[in-house]
């Protein structure tokens, strides 16, 4: 008996992968005792989510339809549903996500380009790249909380929020985009004399302009999921409106109904974007630059009008 | 009495390489006087790329002086230096027309480039050459969709508005046909003619080379020495037996 259970510690010991499996299961053990989570607390969890489902289902979907007089900034047009605390909420959250996204693509660009070690001195791509590291150090709802106390609550602290993490996280995705690009043409602009900012300006952009435009959609995306987050510290965003009927008045079915919607619009943007960015993608299949008259089809119907 | 034109580029007991232990070429002598071609000619990886990016002040010299188009230091001024690398430096994805256009770099002032808003004047001129070089039809289209040959055009089209006092150009020739081949030699003899420039040219095919430059020099066992025929084994296809 104790020559079989020798062995069979013998034959794990041999057996690396063994070894790191049981080395992962003991760290694990140690870390979930260490955080005090037990199994009596998992059964409480779902005690508290049956009851949360029954209070959320069904989800009441008046949030689409119902008048919000209390909506932040003011809805002033005259359709109730236009003024309804989805249609506001959400609509709020894509206008964040877009200026972000627009305001964070202008000041991540010089940083980018200043960061890219092929384009810039060594001292200044490292400065830059630490600067760049510090703002994505801090995630958009940290952000978003020091927003809402330097400017208060409403879209304006979002804006800034979101547009401080996308400096810093879109910044790291151009530097490495920059980084890049053929150095030849670089090459040919050094040999010319032209001065750094020229190079990377006329240059090394438009050479990884693909992209860069690729990642700015990315970012969208990432923003208007993100954005919805940032509502629950009081940064606007269908995220106040959930924060709104979650305290003080629990209204979980409204909650769940908010949920969906944003849910919904986050996957048609997801598809959207997605099939825009696979345009600009480099490949065997779209070798040349991509339009954006290729891309939107109100482009498509002037030309036929035309 | 004659004078003779100036010297665009001389390179004086040059060492290349990046180790000074063991440098690619040695005692570089090479001077280049403008409306002059330049043959360099050798096998694969034994420098010729490097010995032309020293001389576009790229790289640094390991030991020795390069004056470049009247400037005692590898940087010469603002567009005087025109370079044509291997692979042509062509920035993928936008049209011939943005691509020449960057040739008029080196002349437009902070405001237009600021803008980017190239003068009357450069647009017309850079019409121009993408005429001269028999691609007006091609003005917007994409880089990425011409022929290899097309893209070698649209390089030299792109020198030919930069008007630069001394051109490197990096193996221009290979993988042509002869009759493309000829065409592209014939743009390089008018801009060396026409434009009073000095051309340094990289051909694997020193035969070809001896046709048409006015010095054929060829780097061999670490040392740029002159081509003579005899040296060359075996002989590569002189330009034009293609097509005879």
């Amino acid at each position: 008996m104790n020559d079989r259970f020798s062995n069979t510690i013998r034959q794990i010991i041999r057996r690396p992968i063994l070894r790191k499996l049981i080395l992962l299961g003991i760290i694990t053990v140690i870390v979930t005792n260490h955080l005090q989570i037990t199994i009596w607390k998992l059964l409480d969890g779902w005690n508290n989510l049956q009851k949360l489902g029954s209070e959320a289902f069904p989800p009441d979907f008046t949030v689409l339809t119902e008048r919000a007089g209390w909506t932040h900034p003011p809805c002033t047009f005259e359709s109730d549903v236009l003024c309804s605390p989805a249609v506001v909420g959400m609509t709020q959250t894509l206008e964040i996500a877009f200026l972000s996204t627009v305001f964070g693509m202008l000041l991540s660009l010089p940083l980018a380009a200043m960061a890219a070690s092929n384009l810039s001195p060594y001292w200044l791509s490292q400065s830059v790249r630490q600067l760049l590291a510090a703002m994505r150090v801090l995630p958009s709802l940290i952000w978003a909380l020091i927003f809402v106390i330097v400017v208060g609550i409403g879209p304006l602290a979002g804006v800034l929020a979101m547009t401080m993490y996308t400096v810093g996280y879109l910044g790291k995705l151009q530097y490495e985009a920059l980084e890049g690009v053929s150095k030849e043409p670089l090459e040919v602009a050094r040999a010319m004399g032209l001065p750094r900012w020229q190079v990377a300006r006329f240059f090394a952009i438009p050479e990884a302009s693909n992209a860069l435009i690729s990642q700015a959609l990315f970012m969208f995306e990432y923003n208007v999921r993100h954005g919805s987050v940032i509502g629950l510290v009081g940064a606007g965003g269908i995220g106040w409106y959930m924060n709104h009927y979650l305290s003080p008045f629990q209204l979980y079915d409204k909650v769940l109904a908010l949920i969906i919607v944003m849910f919904v619009v986050v996957v048609i943007i997801d598809q959207i974007s997605l099939s825009i960015r696979q345009r600009f993608m480099d490949g065997e299949t779209h070798p040349q630059r991509a339009r954006w008259r290729d891309i939107i089809p109100f482009f498509k119907i002037r030309e036929v009008r035309n | 009495m004659t004078t003779q034109p100036p010297v665009r580029l001389n390179m004086a007991n040059v060492t290349i390489g990046f180790n000074q232990e063991e440098p690619l070429i040695e005692c570089v002598d090479l001077e280049i006087r403008a409306g002059e071609i330049v043959g360099l000619t050798g096998r694969s990886g034994i420098g010729k790329t490097t010995l032309l990016r020293t001389a576009a002040g790229l790289v640094r010299p390991l030991s020795g002086s390069v004056e470049c188009c009247c400037t005692a230091d590898t940087r010469a001024e603002k567009g005087a230096i025109g370079l044509i690398p291997q692979r042509l430096g062509l920035v993928q994805h936008q049209t011939v027309g943005y691509n020449v256009l960057m040739g008029a770099l080196a002349e437009a002032n902070l405001l237009q480039t600021a803008l980017s808003l190239p003068s009357k004047k450069m647009r017309e001129e850079t019409r121009s050459v993408i005429e001269e070089v028999g691609l007006a039809d091609k003005t917007m289209e994409s880089v990425n969709r011409l022929s290899g040959g097309q893209q070698r055009r649209v390089a030299i089209a792109r020198a030919m508005l930069q008007e630069p006092d001394l051109l490197l150009a990096d193996e221009c020739l290979g993988e042509l046909d002869a009759e493309t081949a000829r065409g592209i030699i014939e743009l390089f003899q008018h801009m060396a003619k026409d434009h009073n420039m000095a051309i340094l040219i990289v051909d694997h095919n020193p035969v070809r080379a001896k046709t048409f430059c006015d010095r054929v020099y060829q780097l061999r066992g670490r040392r740029l020495i002159p081509f003579e025929e005899e040296q060359s084994s075996p002989a590569l296809p002189v330009i034009g037996e293609a097509s005879a």
